[in-house]
């Protein structure tokens, strides 16, 4: 009976949110994960200096974001009524309450890069009408603790609600999940970690193999650990449960999404890293060349793990 | 004695609490019915779809489209056919539109309240102008029954011709178009209404309802009887 009257056709045109919004789920994943490890780092350490890492953290953290936000508003089909949502809240939502996460967290990262470059704004902005600024920066050394603090906790508010945001979807199996949350969080600080450890290195002259590069390069494996864990528990929810999440573990096995999770999450974002680290000797291993190809691997593996959950997700349907 | 000081004072509180716990209990029970008696004057709009009448001629369609000014290629109402290859000459039709659902994920979701449920009516609706098309609401919507009207740019569904029809107090033009009377709209909140005395006598099931939104639509499958 109920085969002949439940409808099987939609009005939807399959992936509704595309490659955009993946982009802008990798972006705000590094923006997040970069400002937690590195002031996780800075507290841990009890660090008072600049220290290329944070440089390089609170800059790739507000720049990405920003582009985020660039992918988030031009995937509407009416960009230009963006600020409807800034007026219009909605605390049921997960997109309200994100949107007013990011309302906070964008100023926090730009007033932390503001911060932690003061030394260089001063010399190289002093000609400009922006140094009739300058005055605030007192002000601002004085509430940087709390800035950092806010900043922290907002990080991984953001990461974590980009999560939230798809695991609503109650019709697709792969993304209605509680572990989807934590996967973001954790894929968001592997690469964070990743991209703001490049760019320390290449633009702040970091030592890629002492110091904070160090500290990274020993907590690197355990988040990825971490990550497959997740992945695979993912994986197990889906095959032990009704017959549309059995359906939808399909995702990992057949089609085109497959291939970009077995090629992409796995091959580039796990193996590129684990086997020019552990495979090919210490020589290789300590090598500039590994160190930037694992980088860029590890972000590469982030994207197409979004990119993965949001296509594979939304294409298997309950 | 100390034991007895002790006891005596565990049921002075157990006394007292039980007194305080229980007013507080009286007045969320008095709460909940105020509010179940207001909500019982408010309307609660649903439809029915009899399989066993529909012969999927798709004039619902065409009226829908005509009545609400729906882009060509899109719809907010479609009729599939859901007959059985093997079986060929037993035709099997269900309708595809907006499930009004009581707890609707597309008002839970969208960040603007541009999807929103109708004040009066309680039906579930848009107003476009609050739409940014963020296409929050239709891939929250378990039923894959939501749209983005290209030529309004804004999310879409199927409103009972809320803004068309019954805003001149007529049926949905649905409804209206239907020959066969396979269509029956009204409040179900109404117990003298055309939709409840159908129920009462008929059984019509929810769709998916496992996904627990409480969808106003109902269907009358067509059900073999005698083997």
């Amino acid at each position: 009976m109920n085969e002949a009257i439940e409808f099987t056709v939609g009005f939807s045109h399959g992936v509704e949110w595309g490659w955009p919004i993946g982009v802008y789920l990798l972006l705000a994943g590094i923006s997040g994960g970069a400002l937690i490890v590195s002031l996780a780092l800075r507290y841990y350490k009890r660090q008072v200096e600049e220290t290329p890492l944070l440089k390089a953290a609170s800059l790739v953290s507000f720049v990405t974001i920003v582009f985020g936000m660039v992918f988030l508003v031009g995937d509407l089909e009416k960009p230009l009524y963006f600020w409807k949502i800034l007026i219009n809240y909605n605390f049921k939502s997960v997109m309200s309450i994100g949107v007013l996460a990011l309302c906070l967290y964008i100023p926090l990262t730009f007033v932390l890069v503001a911060v932690v470059f003061e030394g260089w704004i001063k010399e190289h902005l002093s000609a400009t009408p922006l140094s009739k600024l300058f005055f605030l920066f007192p002000l601002l050394k004085a509430l940087r603790p709390a800035v950092e603090v806010l900043a922290f906790v907002f990080a991984i508010v953001v990461c974590a609600y980009t999560g939230f945001l798809i695991s609503v979807l109650v019709r697709f199996p792969l993304l209605n999940t509680a572990i989807l949350p934590a996967l973001f969080v954790v894929s968001g600080l592997s690469a964070g970690t990743a991209f703001s450890s490049l760019i320390a290195s290449f633009f702040f002259k970091a030592d890629a193999h002492g110091g904070d590069m160090k500290t990274l390069h020993t907590i690197e494996w355990p988040v990825m650990a971490l990550e497959m864990l997740l992945l695979f528990m993912l994986f197990v929810s889906l095959i032990v449960g009704t017959s549309f999440d059995k359906q939808t573990a399909g995702a990992f096995s057949q089609g085109g999404y497959s291939a970009l999770f077995w090629f992409g999450v796995v091959g580039i974002g796990f193996g590129v890293p684990l086997v020019f680290n552990f495979l090919l000797g210490k020589k290789v291993a300590h090598s500039a060349f590994a160190f930037y190809l694992s980088g860029a691997a590890s972000v590469l593996g982030v994207l197409s793990l979004r990119l993965f959950i949001l296509y594979a997700g939304q294409t298997f349907s309950a | 004695m100390e034991q007895d000081e002790k006891r005596r004072n565990f049921l002075k509180y157990l006394g007292a609490s039980s007194v305080v716990v229980g007013t507080i209990g009286q007045g969320v029970l008095a709460e909940e019915q105020a509010q179940t008696s207001n909500e019982s004057k408010k309307p609660h709009y649903g439809m029915i779809f009899d399989q066993n009448k529909c012969v999927g001629c798709t004039e619902c369609e065409v009226s829908c489209h005509k009545v609400n000014a729906v882009p060509q290629g899109q719809a907010r109402l479609y009729v599939q056919n859901k007959t059985d290859p093997k079986t060929p000459m037993e035709k099997r039709y269900v309708r595809v539109s907006c499930q009004q659902c009581e707890d609707a994920p597309c008002v839970n979701v969208c960040p603007t309240k541009a999807c929103h449920r109708d004040e009066k009516t309680g039906i579930v609706t848009m107003n476009a102008d609050d739409c940014i098309a963020c296409k929050y609401c239709i891939v929250a919507c378990p039923y894959d029954v939501r749209f983005i009207n290209h030529e309004t740019k804004a999310a879409e569904n199927c409103n009972f011709c809320l803004n068309t029809n019954f805003a001149k107090k007529q049926d949905p033009a649905c409804v209206q178009a239907c020959k066969y009377k396979a269509l029956v709209f009204g409040d179900l909140n109404d117990q003298d209404s055309y939709i409840n005395q159908i129920l009462h006598v008929k059984d019509a099931v929810r769709m998916k309802p496992t996904f627990g939104t409480k969808p106003s639509l109902r269907y009358i499958p067509v059900v073999k009887v005698g083997v």
